[in-house]
């Protein structure tokens, strides 16, 4: 019965003795999820599809695509002006602009104004606080 | 210890404070959110001073949710969710600005208590912990899984949540300072330059937390703010401290349970609040006035909610396990400044672990002085436009994730990753905080595990080691067996 709890671990590949149990536990896991679940798991492609029925496709995705641009542009705008943050600052001030655009629910003049406003302020103040008081080093 | 507290660190806690309760009061923003976008200002404050901004938020945070929640009937947090049931009523009736009151004092009551059980349990709890060795501390780490898990809504999710976690934590090198070989596990086949060390915790943090809360909100159209003219705060009848006679017991009761909640890994402000009205309501003498506007009802959850900052605190100092997702987030201004927190951390850190204490102290009292003076003030931050707000948030995130590592850009990928991550696993209906907490113990809990086998050889010393494994096994037992009879007993009931 004592052999059958003695363990001995080869350092050589001790790394990869926790990953296998977790994974084992999350396998074990996964099982008693989907046998409790199977009803659900069945009806998931409904489920899917009344997700993005129900969702502001437009907000949503265009969340996702400017802030993927967003990432995308932020380097190699930088890269044009190594070391100074404004691959930072040139992509966050039309960022801002554009999610705050896509946000609103009327755009009037008055409230477009006023956003302009803060995506440039807040982008720019930002950018001199990190590389002036800060002294950080932004894209 | 006086000399911790310069006009900057007074500064920081209130002005800390101040954004807390603005972000506390924005319904769909909450103190997780405000700390994960402010924590990149940290980086220049050091330790101590970064940690006053950070508490500030936190407490202010916590506190600011009564806001709509009085006003609008609206949580701004989910930790002021049975706030509404008495607060709306409340304002209906058109005594908004003396329910805003009640729950602020109420707040501060909590807020206080449950530092005085920080200040007075938390090195006890250290000094003890100073003796576990790699055994018994694995078996705490599974613990806290095993706690959050059970009190999670489903609880095979929040286990398989919580392991989720620890594997993805586990992703990049077996790090040679923990004792490891330094070889690669679980790394895909050429990203082994991005993923040596892993994924990093902040980036995670502030994608589980920031964007993948803004991707909400977008799939739910980014809902129209609120105008001045929906605020409840006409004042029909003033506030009095005399309607805190008799609610003594309420006050220190709720307090209690809220501490004790925000003691137990994982489980978030909500339950706070929910057990302590519940148990207000319980032992009042008119139980049929909850929910109609009882005053009794927002003293109990707001002094059970803000109970919660204290408690969270205690495993997060004493053993290194953060008791909710924004304390979790603290461990981030920690590693910022290369300190691990754990047993030994009060005992070798005393200036920072004085300095917390002053800084809960002072975000308190200032969260009361600013809240009560300049409620109506505030009032009106409910109404802040969201298009302005949230693209400045997910600026502030890439900053947070970028300057991390002092500009890895995979850092801001890695936001993106689990901001998107975030919003699939909520619709899958994973829990985040089990989550959060596996990803952040799972390479202790690795090393813990490791090396107790290769320093004892048999898996038997997981409950041979010592009196207290045993005790944790059963605490581990107990807890998962009771989740399993509290579930089925509902079950039964519906």
């Amino acid at each position: 019965m004592n052999d059958l709890t003695k363990v001995s671990i080869d350092f050589e590949r001790s790394h990869l003795v926790f990953p296998r149990l977790i994974a084992l536990v999350l396998a074990i896991l996964l099982v008693a999820i989907i046998i409790r679940d199977r009803q659900r798991i069945l009806n998931a492609m409904p489920y899917w599809r009344g997700v993005f029925k129900d969702m502001d496709k437009t907000r949503f995705f265009g969340a996702l695509g400017v802030t993927l641009l967003y990432f995308s542009l932020m380097v190699p705008v930088g890269n044009i002006w190594p070391n100074t943050g404004r691959g930072f600052l040139i992509c966050s001030i039309p960022f801002v602009m554009l999610v705050g655009l896509l946000f609103m629910h009327e755009r009037p003049i008055r409230s477009v104004m006023s956003l302009a406003i803060v995506s440039v302020v807040g982008p720019t103040f930002v950018w001199w606080l990190f590389t002036y008081p800060f002294f950080l080093t932004l894209p | 210890m006086l000399e911790l507290i310069t006009p900057l660190f007074v500064l920081l806690i209130v002005g800390g404070t101040m954004v807390g309760i603005i972000f506390g009061s924005i319904p769909g923003m909450t103190a997780t959110m405000a700390v994960a976008v402010c924590l990149p200002l940290t980086y220049s404050l050091g330790l101590e001073n970064g940690l006053a901004l950070l508490l500030g938020l936190y407490v202010g945070g916590i506190s600011g949710g009564l806001v709509p929640a009085i006003l609008l009937g609206i949580p701004g947090t989910p930790s002021s969710i049975t706030t509404t049931l008495d607060g709306y009523p409340m304002a209906q009736k058109g005594e908004g600005e003396r329910a805003l009151k009640i729950g602020i004092v109420a707040s501060l009551s909590g807020g206080l208590i449950s530092l005085l059980v920080l200040y007075l349990f938390a090195p006890a709890l250290a000094d003890f912990a100073i003796k576990f060795s790699y055994v018994e501390k694995f078996l705490i780490i599974l613990f806290a899984l095993t706690v959050m898990a059970a009190l999670s809504s489903d609880m095979l999710m929040g286990i398989f949540s919580g392991f989720l976690g620890i594997f993805i934590a586990l992703i990049g090198t077996y790090d040679i300072s923990d004792g490891g070989n330094g070889k690669y596990r679980l790394i895909p086949p050429g990203t082994e330059y991005w993923l040596d060390g892993g994924f990093s915790l902040l980036p995670v943090l502030i994608g589980l937390f920031g964007l993948a809360a803004i991707l909400e909100q977008a799939e739910l159209g980014v809902p129209k703010g609120h105008s001045a003219s929906d605020l409840q705060v006409k004042e029909r009848s003033k506030f009095s401290f005399s309607i805190f006679r008799g609610q003594g017991t309420n006050v220190v009761r709720s307090s209690l349970i809220g501490t004790f909640v925000g003691i137990l890994p994982g489980v978030g402000g909500s339950a706070a609040s929910i057990l302590s009205y519940t148990n207000a309501k319980t032992f009042s003498k008119k139980p049929e006035n909850f929910g109609k506007g009882e005053p009794a009802g927002i003293i109990a959850s707001e002094s059970g909610n803000n109970g919660l900052t204290g408690g969270a605190l205690v495993p997060l100092l004493s053993l290194g396990i953060p008791g909710d997702s924004t304390t979790a987030l603290l461990i981030g201004a920690f590693t910022l400044q290369g300190i691990q927190v754990g047993p030994l951390f009060i005992g070798n850190s005393p200036d920072t672990w004085n300095a917390m204490i002053i800084a809960m102290l002072i975000a308190n009292i200032a969260m009361f002085a600013m809240m009560y003076f300049a409620i109506r003030y505030f009032a009106k931050v409910v109404t802040v436009a969201k298009h302005l707000l949230f693209p400045i948030i997910l600026m502030m995130c890439v900053i947070g994730a970028y300057t991390i590592n002092y500009g890895i850009m995979f850092d801001v990928w890695t936001l993106l990753i689990f901001g998107v991550f975030g919003w699939v696993a909520t619709k899958l209906r994973l829990e985040i905080a089990p989550f959060i907490i596996g990803f952040i113990l799972g390479p202790s809990a690795e090393v813990y595990f490791v090396k107790s086998l290769e320093s004892f050889g048999d898996l038997s010393i997981f409950v041979t080691k010592s009196w207290i494994s045993v005790v944790l096994w059963l605490l581990i037992i107990g807890s998962v067996a009771g989740s399993v009879m509290l579930s089925r007993k509902t079950k039964t009931s519906l």
